[in-house]
């Protein structure tokens, strides 16, 4: 429990710093400190039972499906964490109350703070993976709210927002790797993962897994090639950056290789790829760090360059070097937040941070100059501080390794070569800072800080001695449970004296101590060497920066291919993607097989004769299709081609039912073409028609294909059962008309009620639109009166065709025909009568509503539904008996006759409402009486 | 023939629903403008008791009605709720904006309860055609829609384009689903599940069906190379009607996925293991890289919108219980953060002015440091990054694609988020780093104000405790 407060006491105590600072400015800072000593109190009660080896562990369940707890656990490296992170952070808030200007807002940056610090705490002490990797990625996002405090320097907001890239985009990476940890283990618990080292190195997983969350750990810890975005977070206040970048934030990445030192470490491929991650960022941040004239600046590449010097030590895999890693983390905090804090001294009262323009301030700020001469030293590793113990430790462990063979001495020469570098920086800074002469044009006179902005520095700086001088009284035991807590097994044999005896380490020490200074004094010719050489900057940042222009460039070259806007590139690609998907499946699982077994019906001469013509056809739409009328003729002529199919697969009634329904469609489509102008432009280039002609020949070669597959295939039909049912059930022999009005009459009445819905859309549509004749492109009707010859042989047609539509109804339930079809038939012919004699002369002869024919179909046939109910059946049971009439004979009565006979209304009503409404489209030659009616209804 | 009558009470909820939806539609023809806001109230009040109906009438077990094309089960009563939830937080968002757009009509509220209800059909709907009845119920609704406002020449563009691609894609998905019922013979999802089962795997029949009902459920999903009409439909409709089409429907869609491929295909689920797999990939690449690239935020989360389907369909793709339940997490979470999104959008809009564009949210931060800390809470969830809710689908989905063997591609999930990391953080960047150009307050109404707060806290509030949600989604199947 206590463990828990310790995280959340930080991370809930952000929420009360805004509300301390009510009572004033002070009030945030010291709710910000209360909190953090209160934490680091309960940390140190917990203390003793760590230095006597318990690991302490509580856990709630949280999200128990997916394997997450909320578990926490408190070891040697853990407690060595949140001590830094604690203590230092206490060190931290007394720096910044003073460091920070009236315009900044307090409580914002110490809520931040707090925020930082929980996230901080929980990496830490999180016994759970998975809540690591939360906690991990909120410190990466309150870091990001502290880089970015000073949100008007447009460095800062860049900065920030790089360490969020990349920090965040690592801790996805992390993610991952965890994930295939836990696959590996079973289990996120750490506990459980520290203790199968075995069963994670020898599994296939192990290496994505490390991969990934090395990954994770380099980004965090700013190890070369994503080095870069440390010296841009420089940007942030002082305070965040002795802070994060010096104790805790890039801190996390070594923690988490030590971490998971005793799960992952050990094999070449650890070896390989932190060994050398490390070696360059040492080699590499330290030289360039020499070249760096903002004090920030050279403090980052230092700290990127002792950052590589703990993963170097991690990376040897040896128990010894893992001791000796730990020992230069808790010194490299030490002295470097120090020195990031005398740096923010020097900005905050000399106005500058270039090492150009400071110069002797010894003069001014003799005290603070003192404090950061001994930390610096301690940064170079001078003998009686606490670096040059851990970097002698290092020097012995480089020498130590035997893994390289006949390139084991690379790694200590570029050891010395990376010391050399580090004394000649620390040099730089400690010489240009406050001694070479008097500063140049400095925006105030420098003068000491306040008392209490020194008494951090103090503290650091004083532990520096205290740990350089003595060692295994002060820092022995904390450093033998923290390296315990990394190995999870005895400690090995070592010595915290401060001398050895004279042996190789002392004298690589020597040779960078010595090499540093010449280094320095050559200094003036090594810049202009560097300028020289390097006339650009170009680095990890120009790439990150490239990567992302690239990223965007590429983004809206996609965008533009695929998104273009045009509903035809759509199309195309839909089709294509169908198409693509349709054969990629086939090609995989399918087992095509092209047969011509089945009940097929024989080809002969007729058949083909059909089919080219319908083929043909269809071909001459296509070609045609500019040209409106030819187009739609050849639309007929594909209508009639089916029909003469459905003849030859001996279905009257449907070839019946597709010649009527050809007939009205193709009249109504004149009547609306004839608005429309006879030909349409070519808005399609050559290239697309191509495109087009694939695509369309391809989906029609598939369906083609799969109509084949699917008919030669065995099945068995549903037709049997109604051919069974068709008398007995319906009383009809016309299977097809039984099953519209009978067996499915639900469905059938449903589908009249839809025809009546759209129609009725259409009248609405159409009813106030009027096309003017002149219109450019449009045409009113044809003045021209109709010929004579249509106009005569019309009118006896009419009758005619009424005796037709009855006797094709009545005889539509056991021989082809249906209410349908003779629906059509008389729709059809007052068609004619319209289309022969005229508008007006048909509409004054023709008095009739056709929405009340419509109202009385679909009447009729709810009625037939409903009257079945009357007798005790189910909605739309049908009867029939058989009547024996006068000269006809013996004569069946289905109830369902009624039915059909409302579909017979309904869908005459239908077609004369939309040629009415077409008809009227035209105003002025539109006949007065269809306009009353309108206006009537 | 006999006719039964079935079972009703299952189905009460729609009943109640289609009621409504009718009752409102015959009142709105009487009422004022001014009445109007009855409308608005009767559709809430529509949804609310629709939902403590779903609630009441849940049962543990599958009640199956209307011979068997019909079922209520766990899955779907939770998804209906949600359903209900978003459906209502679009309206409440919404209000406003048609109030001051003159688009404060009937139509807009019962094409919404219609849409809802094929929603609940496609949800609860256990047979071939009931499947395709309640997805037309709402891609008709939803065409409707798009077209609101009927002057605007980009939503009418916008709403023939959705039209014409989804009526094309209905057909492939309903062309689908009769070749699967001529090789099984039945439309049942239950039977065409057990007949697939012994049916011969590599029959091309089966093959095409399922590569057309794929074909079609990705559409509707929005997978790349289906999703062209997303952008677009997104970009053009009005902002409510972009968010209702962004949130619910996605639901609805996951769980047609869920009836057809997972209980009725469960069979062939080799076979459309690695079809899901490329459409996943594929989504999340190319949804999250041109994000990238996109100035108008309505566009970027329509990008944003293709890049979390892939995530989905990861789930499902793995074929077992735990992939099916982290989907349906992730579908549901997304469904909330897409709903504070869009609210975003139009909390900052106002007559004349649309907010659509990432430039909008400059300095929000300034004008109003609660939403644009609410909007961060959004964009960090969707972005994936703890402890919001987002984080917690993704990790549940990622964690059974590690279980189910496919390493590699929950690696490349994981590239695929950090690129979408970059395109949310720029909205973030926007809000908090760059100077207002706009400086109007903010005019929304404070019903509007509070559930658009709540919806945001409830996915900070669901990520750090997210187990409840997690064990719906586990028991629901």
């Amino acid at each position: 429990m206590t463990l828990l407060l310790i995280v959340l006491i930080p991370l809930l105590g952000a929420l009360l710093v805004p509300v301390a600072a009510a009572r004033g400015r002070m009030g945030a800072a010291w709710m910000a400190g209360a909190l953090t000593a209160t934490a680091l109190g309960l940390l140190l009660s917990l203390a003793p039972q760590v230095f006597a080896g318990e690991i302490l562990v509580s856990s709630w369940a949280w999200m128990a499906d997916i394997g997450l707890y909320f578990s926490f656990r408190l070891d040697g490296l853990g407690l060595l964490f949140a001590l830094l992170i604690l203590g230092i952070g206490l060190l931290v808030i007394l720096y910044a109350t003073y460091y920070l200007s009236p315009k900044d807002s307090m409580p914002k940056f110490f809520a931040y703070m707090m925020l930082f610090m929980g996230a901080m705490l929980g990496v830490v002490l999180s016994e759970n993976l998975i809540l690591l990797l939360i906690f991990w990625e909120l410190t990466s996002l309150t870091s990001f709210l502290l880089v970015s405090f000073w949100r008007h320097r447009s460095d800062a907001r860049q900065g920030a927002r790089m360490a969020l890239a990349v920090t965040g985009g690592g801790g996805l990476c992390l993610l991952a790797g965890i994930l295939l940890l836990g696959e590996i283990v079973g289990s996120y618990e750490l506990s459980v993962v520290l203790a199968s080292a075995e069963l994670i190195q020898n599994h296939d997983l192990y290496a994505p897994a490390l991969v990934l969350i090395l990954l994770g750990a380099f980004t965090k810890s700013a190890q070369f090639p994503f080095h870069f975005w440390l010296p841009h977070a420089m940007a942030a206040p002082t305070p965040v950056s002795a802070y994060l970048h010096s104790a805790t934030m890039v801190k996390a990445g070594v923690f988490l290789l030590a971490r998971m030192h005793p799960a992952l470490s050990g094999g070449d491929l650890w070896f390989y790829l932190v060994t050398a991650a490390g070696l360059v960022t040492l080699v590499f941040a330290a030289y360039v760090a020499l070249f760096r004239h903002d004090i920030k600046g050279l403090l980052a590449y230092s700290t990127i360059s002792h950052l590589g010097l703990i993963t170097l030590l991690f990376g040897f895999g040896t128990p010894l070097a893992a001791v000796a890693g730990v020992f230069h983390i808790i010194n490299h905090a030490i002295f470097k937040a120090s020195l990031f804090m005398a740096a923010g001294i020097i900005d905050h009262e000399a106005g500058t941070r270039d090492m150009r323009r400071l110069s002797g301030l010894f003069k001014y700020m003799p005290y603070t100059a003192v404090l950061a001469m001994v930390a610096a030293a301690a940064m170079a590793g001078v003998p009686l501080l606490n670096g040059f113990l851990s970097k002698e430790m290092f020097f012995v462990e480089t020498l130590a390794l035997q893994r390289l063979d006949e390139w084991a001495w690379l790694i200590p020469a570029l050891a010395t070569l990376a010391g050399v570098f580090a004394v000649a920086y620390s040099l730089r800074f400690i010489h240009d800072v406050f001694f070479n002469g008097e500063p140049k044009n400095l925006p105030k006179v420098p003068h000491e800080p306040p008392r209490w902005m020194k008494i951090p520095v103090e503290v650091l700086v004083t532990l520096c001695l205290l740990v350089g001088v003595f060692p295994a009284f002060t820092v022995g035991p904390l450093l033998a449970t923290a390296a315990g807590g990394v190995l999870q097994a005895p400690l090995p044999e070592y010595s915290l004296a401060i001398w050895h005896g004279f042996n190789e380490a002392i004298v690589m020490s020597l040779v960078a101590l010595v090499g540093g200074v010449l280094f320095y004094l050559l200094r003036h010719r090594l810049f202009a060497l560097h300028a020289r050489l390097s006339p650009g900057e170009f680095g990890a940042k120009q790439v990150f920066d490239g990567l992302i222009r690239g990223l965007l460039n590429t983004s809206r070259c996609i965008t533009h291919l695929l998104e273009n806007g045009s509903l035809q590139r759509y199309m195309a690609l839909l089709v294509g993607a169908a198409i693509t998907v349709g054969i990629y499946a086939a090609a995989q699982h399918g087992a095509v097989n092209f047969s011509m077994s089945g009940t097929s019906i024989p080809i002969n001469g007729v058949a083909i004769a059909i089919l080219v013509g319908l083929i043909l056809a269809g071909l001459g739409t296509v070609i045609l299709h500019r040209h409106r009328l030819p187009a739609l003729v050849m639309l007929g002529v594909v209508g009639l081609c089916v029909s003469l199919l459905f003849v030859y697969f001996s279905a009257p009634d449907l070839a019946l039912t597709q010649l009527s329904v050809e007939v009205v469609t193709i009249i109504l489509l004149l009547l609306a073409l004839h608005f429309m102008p006879q030909e349409a432009k070519a808005d399609s280039g050559s290239g697309r028609r191509w495109r087009d002609a694939l695509l369309a020949g391809g989906a029609g070669i598939g369906v083609a294909g799969l109509t084949w597959a699917v008919l030669t295939s065995p099945f068995e039909t549903l037709s049997g059962f109604y051919l069974e049912q068709s008398v007995p059930g319906g009383g009809g022999t016309n299977v097809v008309n039984v099953i519209l009005v009978d067996f499915r009459g639900f469905d059938t009445f449903g589908e009249i009620t839809v025809l009546a819905i759209a129609a009725i859309g259409i009248h609405a549509l159409l009813q106030n639109l009027l096309i003017k004749p002149n219109e450019p492109g449009r045409y009113g009707w044809a003045p021209a009166k109709p010929p004579l010859l249509l106009e005569v042989i019309s009118r006896p047609l009419l009758p005619l065709a009424l005796m037709v539509a009855v006797y094709l109804m009545l005889r539509g339930h056991n021989e082809p025909g249906g209410g349908f079809i003779a629906g059509l038939v008389v729709g059809i012919a007052l068609v004619m009568q319209y289309l022969a004699s005229g508008v007006e002369w048909t509409q004054a002869r023709l008095r009739v509503d056709y929405f009340k024919v419509i109202a009385v179909g679909l009447i009729l046939s709810l009625l037939t539904g409903v009257a079945s109910w009357i007798w005790g059946y189910p909605f739309m049971t049908t009867t029939f008996t058989y009547l024996y009439w006068p000269v006809v004979g013996k004569f069946e009565v289905a109830s369902a006759m009624v039915f059909d006979l409302g579909v017979f209304l309904t869908v005459v009503g239908i077609t004369m409402v939309i040629l009415a409404e077409l008809g009227k489209l035209s105003g002025p030659l539109a006949p007065r009486p269809v306009q009353n009616k309108g206006e009537s209804r | 023939m006999n006719f039964e009558v079935p079972n009703f009470t299952p189905a009460i909820p729609e009943i109640f629903v289609l009621s409504m939806a009718c009752i409102i539609l015959l009142l709105d023809l009487f009422i004022t403008d001014k009445g109007r806001i009855l409308t608005y109230i009767l559709s809430l009040a529509t949804l609310a008791v629709a939902a403590v109906l779903t609630i009441t009438l849940h049962t543990p077990e599958a009640v199956y009605t209307f011979s068997g094309t019909y079922v209520a089960d766990p899955m779907s009563s939770l998804l209906k709720v949600f359903i209900y939830l978003t459906a209502a937080g679009v309206m409440i968002y919404s209000r406003d904006y048609l109030l001051q757009r003159d688009l404060f009509k009937g139509e807009f509220y019962v094409l919404s309860l219609f849409a809802v209800l094929g929603m609940m059909i496609m949800v609860s709907a256990h047979s071939f055609i009931t499947i395709y009845l309640g997805l037309e119920l709402l891609s008709l609704c939803l065409y409707a829609l798009v077209a609101l406002n009927r002057d605007s020449e980009v939503s009418t563009e916008a709403a023939m384009k959705y039209f014409v691609l989804g009526a094309l894609a209905s057909g492939l998905l309903l062309y689908g689903m009769s070749m699967i019922y001529g090789m099984t013979g039945s439309l049942d999802i239950t039977v065409v599940g057990e007949k697939i089962m012994l049916a011969d795997h590599n029959n091309i029949v089966l093959i095409f069906g399922l590569v057309f009902v794929i074909i079609g459920l990705a559409f509707k999903l929005g997978a790349v190379p289906f999703h062209m009409w997303i952008p677009d439909v997104y970009h053009g409709a009005p902002t409510p009607v972009t968010l209702f089409i962004g949130t619910a429907p996605k639901i609805a869609a996951f769980a047609m996925v869920m009836r057809l491929l997972v209980e009725g295909m469960q069979g062939l689920h080799v076979q459309w293991q690695d079809m899901l797999i490329i459409l996943a990939i594929l989504s999340m690449g190319i949804g999250n890289i041109i994000a990238i690239a996109q100035g108008n935020i309505k566009r970027m989360l329509a990008y944003s919108t293709i890049s979390h389907v892939g995530f989905i369909l990861l789930g499902i793709m793995t074929g077992t219980t735990f992939g099916y339940s982290a989907a349906m997490f992730y579908v549901i979470s997304y469904a909330i953060m897409a709903l504070g999104g869009f609210g975003m959008i139009i909390l900052l809009s106002r007559q004349g002015f649309e907010a659509d564009k990432i430039d909008d949210f400059k300095g929000l931060n300034d004008r109003s440091p609660w939403f644009a800390f609410m909007m961060m809470i959004l964009m960090f969830s969707m972005a994936g990054v703890p402890p919001t809710l987002g984080f917690y689908a993704k990790l549940a989905v990622l964690e059974a694609v590690v279980n189910a063997g496919f390493i590699w591609l929950a690696v490349l999930a994981v590239i695929f988020s950090i690129i979408g990391v970059f395109y949310y953080l720029r909205v973030i960047k926007v809000m908090y780093f760059d100077k207002a150009e706009d400086h109007h307050p903010i005019t929304a109404g404070s019903d509007m104000k509070i559930v658009l707060s709540l919806n945001s806290l409830a996915v900070l509030g669901l990520g750090l405790f997210p187990a409840g949600l997690m064990a719906l989604c586990m028991t629901a199947l």
